[in-house]
């Protein structure tokens, strides 16, 4: 979260001869992190991170806290001018009362409020606020309405602790009961905002049977203080956390109270802030106390302590810091520091009860103080550590396939690993073998994919007419659900192009080339994403490395492609636990080598890889064979003869030729 | 006599019509070859009377020497005509090759692998469908911390372990740190991974699907200044050597200390001002780069590890977010890195 406070207004609980932006540089290097300065007429506002476990800071008397501590470690100087935490005690009210105003108060779960105060004041003069306040608010970005409203605002941000102003005359039967919602409640706040509660939400309910606030995020229309108010409770609580994030996030209320109360607020800063509070009213509403302080805190958090050595901070940090030095920075942070032979017992403030527990806090609060900026740049001895096989190769050949594939043209894509729905049934898969999200924010992103393909004939549609050949590759993982345990993530290598199926085969063919993969054979598949008439598997021994082929014309209509789109997809560890960095060397021939065209008619009983292996077996002078050209069904074919111990004629070749030729023509 | 004035006027109408250096070696051999007009030629010689014979082989030999220096000025001539008359274009484009493309995030992960390797660290992967144990519990984040939340990590509806919680999206990378722990069993450890994560959020500046690059270090005496070091080292190697870093207090449940690391700006060169007007991409000359910390006790324990003995530093990076601060890049959308669009992707 963030906060805005005004640099006068830190100056009303700190003196220092640090400037605003001093304060800036210095606080953001050892604590919070003031991300803006900005000068407003004769004013500074500070706009300040504050982070998740340190809602202690998120006031302008947090901040306070913050720079006496760490002001000292520049030169600058800092001291408290006004503790409220000492001045606004209990004591401090000795009004004479009144009439004593009744409340009612039942908690039907304590579990929902750690401490729950109230007072009541009457004679209240609804109004504009003082100049000072409105102008401070204003700074803050907090919109002034009018006096009592701005005191709850000005409260929270002088101390850290949301409050709230109920007019007393419309609590019904002046009766609070805090409770928990039922789901299907229903309740319209301050802003008029109506809510249908999820349940279990904390709620009060007054003696008529209405709900009069959501608390810790906003109080009812029905129970606000308007201009006619007379009476007002001044209402100052600390919840359960966890139920306001929950109720704040689910009915999207993110009021600033809320941002509060879903962190740890710090029980004992309850009454300060409700004295503080009543003094105010009594300054500025012409209010007067009215019923006495009622405090309901059943369970006082106990205070903690922490023991650490010297020695064991200075190890962590990496440097000697004196005994004293840790001590004053601990002792300046609120921490009572008790120190017996180098050896401290630690008390932790209650505003830090919540993130101070460990040896490990101790350390951070001592070098952050001391400056992070201040410890020395070294990098740690270097070891050595194994790097699992695998894992070397799965990189390894990654970036080598990546490199590959660009260097013959292709492009690298990556794609979100969660399909839609729609493309799943487009595609004719089922939904049923998909893991999803189950709060996924939008549909085209729900799917965890089992194939890339899908992806691809998305963007391919997308991209369709942005450039005239496309060609893209992604390495991915897919999400193959198993009975028990985590889905096998397994990666894949996809590739599609829209200029042919041979252009797909070449790549495929040069992949196993590059990679040295031995005995690979394709045969027909059986893949339903493609044509029947033109796909196949790759196989090695009775591995199918992978499926290639035409996307079924039926999903292309489906998805409107006007190309045809050409897809693989490989297994991509089976496919490199083939590949080795070098082949088998095969000396050239030292004897003549004749080569000879042939060219034939394709034939349906004998496919290219048999005519090959037919050809080999029927001459044992043929050294290779390669395609060098088709039209329409016809193959030329160019064969290499040579002998290896002699040279042959090219009568030798012809002869050889003959016998291949008529053996496929048989 | 005659004929050697012959052969000669012969020869110089055949050479004034050479226009080419292949016409010209053709000459050369019928004249100068083995078996070419001047050889021939020669033969006449053994016919002569002997008071000739001298002086027609004096003047063959003339005859020779001529035809020779002829064809190499001929041969210089021609080649000098083919250099200057022939002249070449060649601002024309050359052949064209295909290129194709890498990814962005690609360029990132092998660049970074790169630089971490030198220090001894090894590159893992962890899954990216995890248990709720290893992205929360491990990590010392308690069941009601808002990072746990609905609004902040993505859930799966796979069966939940009874010992391990929910499936999630892995939000973070850290997801690894006590896997890596439970692999190596004993420490030394030096990891990097680099692995994709997911989170509900889809704007310029978040995608529900990113990268994150973790570094993790764990061995007896390692303290903040090994992390600052290391980091530094880092950032020098990956953006250059004129940036500069610090350290800034910062929360994560999994370390303790935390820090956020901060880059100097490139745009303003950390000054915080151009030209006198405040630097728009930075706040006072830095920018947030990471979240970094000393390694939590209790995650020590989760991963077996015990924390009297061995501390350990460890930071995440997002991938996405360092490679759009490298200088030059210009790219401010983060959702076109994973649209599939031809002309973002073929640019790299």
């Amino acid at each position: 979260m963030n906060i805005k406070i005004t640099y006068k207004w830190l100056l009303d609980y700190l003196a220092t001869d640090a400037s605003a932006y001093e304060l800036q540089k210095y606080l953001s290097l050892c604590g919070p992190s003031v991300e803006t300065v900005e000068k407003v007429g004769d004013d500074y506002v500070l706009d300040i991170e504050i982070t998740s476990n340190r809602v202690d800071m998120a006031s302008v008397y947090g901040i306070a806290q913050e720079a006496l501590a760490i002001l000292p470690q520049f030169g600058k100087s800092a001291k408290i001018m006004l503790n409220p935490l000492d001045k606004y005690r209990l004591n401090f009210v000795t009004r004479e009362l009144g009439a004593e105003l009744p409340l009612h108060v039942k908690i039907e779960n304590q579990h929902l409020v750690s401490r729950f105060t109230t007072v009541i004041l009457d004679n209240v003069t609804v109004g504009p606020s003082p100049e000072f306040m409105k102008k401070r608010l204003e700074q803050c970005d907090v919109r002034s309405i009018n006096n009592v409203v701005d005191i709850s605002n000005y409260l929270m941000l002088s101390l850290g602790q949301p409050t709230h102003m109920f007019d007393y005359d419309k609590i019904g039967k002046a009766t609070m009961i805090l409770r928990e919602s039922k789901q299907g409640e229903k309740i319209t706040t301050l802003d008029g905002k109506e809510f249908e509660l999820p349940g279990a939400d904390i709620v009060i309910e007054d003696g008529d049977g209405n709900l009069i606030d959501l608390c810790g995020i906003m109080g009812g229309q029905n129970s606000a203080v308007t201009e006619d108010t007379k009476r007002v409770v001044l209402f100052v609580q600390t919840y359960d956390k966890v139920r306001i994030r929950r109720t704040s996030m689910t009915t999207g209320q993110r009021s600033m109270a809320a941002t509060y109360f879903e962190k740890d607020l710090d029980e004992e800063r309850v009454i300060p802030t409700l004295v503080y509070g009543l003094e105010l009213l009594e300054h500025h509403a012409n209010a007067r106390q009215a019923s006495p302080l009622q405090d309901i805190y059943p369970d006082p958090s106990p205070t903690k302590t922490v023991t650490i050595s010297a020695a064991e901070i200075r190890k962590v940090m990496g440097v000697e810091l004196e005994d004293d030095r840790i001590a004053m920075i601990l002792e300046n942070l609120g921490f009572e520091v008790k120190n017996f032979a180098g050896n401290y017992e630690i008390t932790v403030p209650s505003w830090r009860k919540n993130d101070i527990a460990l040896k490990e806090d101790i350390v951070e609060e001592v070098a952050r103080v001391y400056g992070y900026h201040n410890l020395p740049n070294t990098i740690q001895p270097t070891v050595y550590v194994k790097q699992p096989k695998e894992l070397d190769l799965l990189f390894h050949y990654q970036l080598k396939i990546k490199d590959l594939l660009k260097n013959v043209g292709l492009h690298e894509v990556m794609n979100y690993s969660m399909i839609s729905k729609e493309l799943i049934d487009t595609l004719g898969y089922s939904d049923q073998e998909h893991l999803f999200l189950t709060n996924t924010i939008s549909e085209e992103i729900k799917y965890l994919r089992r194939s890339l393909l899908p992806s691809f004939v998305k963007i391919m549609k997308e991209n369709e007419g942005r450039r005239e050949n496309l060609k893209y590759f992604e390495i991915a993982k897919t999400y193959i659900p198993r009975k028990t345990g985590l889905p096998a993530e397994e990666f894949c290598l996809a590739i599609g192009v829209n200029t042919s199926f041979w252009d797909l085969k070449g790549i495929l063919d040069l992949l196993i080339d590059e990679l040295h993969i031995e005995n690979v054979t394709v045969r027909n598949g059986t893949n339903p994403l493609f044509a029947d008439n033109m796909q196949g598997e790759m196989v090695t021994g009775n591995k199918v490395l992978g499926t290639f082929g035409k996307l079924k014309p039926v999903y292309k209509d489906r998805v409107e492609l006007t190309k045809d789109i050409y897809l693989a997809e490989l297994a991509f560890t089976p496919f490199i636990e083939k590949a080795k960095l070098l082949p088998t060397y095969v000396p050239p021939i030292a004897y003549s080598v004749i080569k000879l065209d042939l060219t034939l008619q394709q034939s349906k009983n004998l496919g290219y890889a048999e005519l090959e292996a037919l050809a080999y077996k029927t001459s044992y002078l043929l050294r290779s064979v390669e395609l060098i050209d088709r039209y329409n069904d016809k193959l030329t074919l160019r064969f290499y003869f040579g002998a290896t111990d002699r040279n042959i004629t090219e009568g030798d070749a012809k002869m050889e030729l003959a016998r291949i030729n008529t053996l496929l023509k048989s | 006599m005659k004929d050697i004035e012959n052969l000669l006027t012969t020869f110089r109408d055949r050479l004034h019509g050479i226009q080419s250096l292949h016409d010209l070696e053709q000459l050369t051999i019928a004249y100068l070859g083995r078996q070419g007009v001047v050889n021939d030629h020669m033969q006449k010689l053994k016919d002569l009377a002997p008071d000739e014979k001298k002086e027609f082989g004096k003047r063959m030999n003339e005859a020779k020497k001529h035809i020779e220096i002829a064809l190499q000025e001929k041969k210089s001539a021609i080649m000098a005509r083919d250099e200057s008359e022939h002249t070449v274009d060649i601002t024309l484009p050359g052949t064209a090759y295909p290129r194709g493309s890498l990814h962005l995030v690609t360029y990132a992960v092998e660049e970074i692998t790169r630089i971490f390797s030198r220090l001894g660290f090894i590159r893992v992967t962890y899954p990216e469908v995890e248990w709720e144990y290893f992205a929360f519990d491990s990590l010392n984040m308690p069941k009601n911390h808002p990072g746990r939340d609905d609004f902040e990590t993505f859930f799966v509806n796979g069966a939940p372990d009874p010992n391990y919680g929910k499936m999630i999206m892995s939000p973070h990378t850290s997801s690894g740190q006590v896997r890596e722990m439970m692999r190596v069993k004993q420490p030394p450890i030096r990891m990097i991974s680099i692995g994709k994560c997911y989170r509900p959020n889809w704007s310029t500046k978040h995608v529900p699907m990113f990268h994150q690059f973790e570094s993790l270090c764990v061995d007896r005496g390692i303290n903040i200044t090994n992390l600052k070091g290391t980091i530094d080292y880092f950032v020098k190697e990956f953006f250059g050597e004129h940036r500069e870093t610090r350290l800034r207090p910062h929360h994560f449940q999994f370390t303790e200390p935390s820090f956020e690391v901060d880059i100097t700006c490139d745009v303003c060169g950390g000054s915080g001002e151009i030209d006198g007007a405040k630097c728009k991409v930075c706040k006072q000359g830095w920018l947030e780069l990471a979240g970094a910390g000393m390694v939590h006790p209790n995650v020590l324990k989760e991963g077996g590890i015990n924390p009297d003995e061995y501390s350990g530093w460890a930071f995440a990076f997002g991938l996405e977010r360092i490679m759009m601060m490298k200088e030059g890049l210009k790219l401010d959308d983060m959702r076109v890195l994973y649209s599939g669009d031809i002309r973002f992707l073929e640019q790299f």
